[in-house]
């Protein structure tokens, strides 16, 4: 069984991965209590399922995604970017951080299938599997400027 | 000799961050087509084939694997060259699709060298 610190680990250097490689922003760990989880936000989600069950999510400010989008599209700081664009780019941002963990987890968890990524936007929103139901949070700070939470929920088989 | 690409991924935006890292990794094409799905992708190579096909694996409609195969049944798509582009990275999956009739894998999160690693050899 891998430890939940292992799960923390696993999600953090995948997220870096991801950043440092096509968003070009510095991502650092960062308490929990530095989100403001009442600010207009967007999550993004994947859904996965074979020896292992859940989903991953990513919660950040509109502002946060705004950036995010643009360093994808490599765009100037203050062009502008289209609500659609902003949303393919957090589920991308979903998409490639599950793909790392999955990679990641081969050797424990050789069989994951996984989802298209969704993505929402509102006020407190969170991610719920109900009971048995393992939650890993790890919340990052981006460029010193934003912070994100990558919200692992997971299953394993018996 | 002049090419053309298609990119085919459900996400527009995906679509975008593709093109401009093949730009960015210095390879030059003379037409390049777009496709939101493999359906779509297909209809298109029917009529206006491409010498070289960037896939993603994971979209509605029809997935990247079946597109592959279906690619490779069209009479003027024998040489054209497909490379998938995923978060899919198991070696199971990736030679499945290589036996399938696909010429590459680059996996996401990807950077130019790696696009200019795996489409010189097709580009003289």
């Amino acid at each position: 069984m891998i430890e939940q610190k292992t799960y923390h680990e696993t999600v953090l250097d995948a997220a870096k991965e991801v950043f440092e490689t096509m968003i070009f922003m510095e991502i650092e760990p960062a308490a929990e209590t530095a989100v403001d989880w009442t600010a207009h936000s967007l999550l993004g989600t994947i859904t996965f399922k074979g020896d292992m069950e859940g989903c991953l999510g990513i919660s950040l400010a509109d502002s946060c995604a705004k950036t995010i989008a643009r360093n994808m599209l490599a765009l100037d700081p203050d062009s502008p970017v289209s609500d659609q664009e902003v949303c393919d780019a957090v589920g991308e941002v979903a998409n490639m951080v599950m793909g790392s963990i999955k990679h990641r987890l081969q050797d424990a968890c050789p069989d994951i299938a996984v989802s298209i990524p969704t993505v929402i936007s509102g006020r407190e929103l969170s991610s719920s599997l109900g009971e048995g139901t393992e939650k890993v949070a790890v919340p990052v700070c981006l460029n010193e400027e934003y912070t994100a939470v990558f919200t692992l929920l997971y299953r394993k088989k018996d | 000799m002049p090419k053309s690409l298609m990119i085919v991924d459900d996400s527009a935006t995906m679509r975008k961050i593709i093109m401009r890292t093949v730009r960015m990794s210095g390879l030059e094409f003379d037409r390049t087509e777009e496709a939101g799905n493999g359906v779509e992708a297909i209809e298109k190579l029917k009529t206006a084939p491409v010498d070289i096909v960037l896939c993603d694996i994971n979209m509605p409609e029809m997935s990247g694997t079946e597109m592959v195969k279906q690619a490779r049944q069209l009479p003027n798509c024998k040489d054209t060259k497909i490379i998938m582009v995923s978060t899919e990275s198991s070696q199971e999956l990736i030679d499945s699709i290589l036996a399938d009739g696909a010429n590459g894998y680059i996996t996401k999160p990807f950077t130019p060298e790696r696009f200019q690693e795996k489409l010189a050899p097709f580009m003289s």
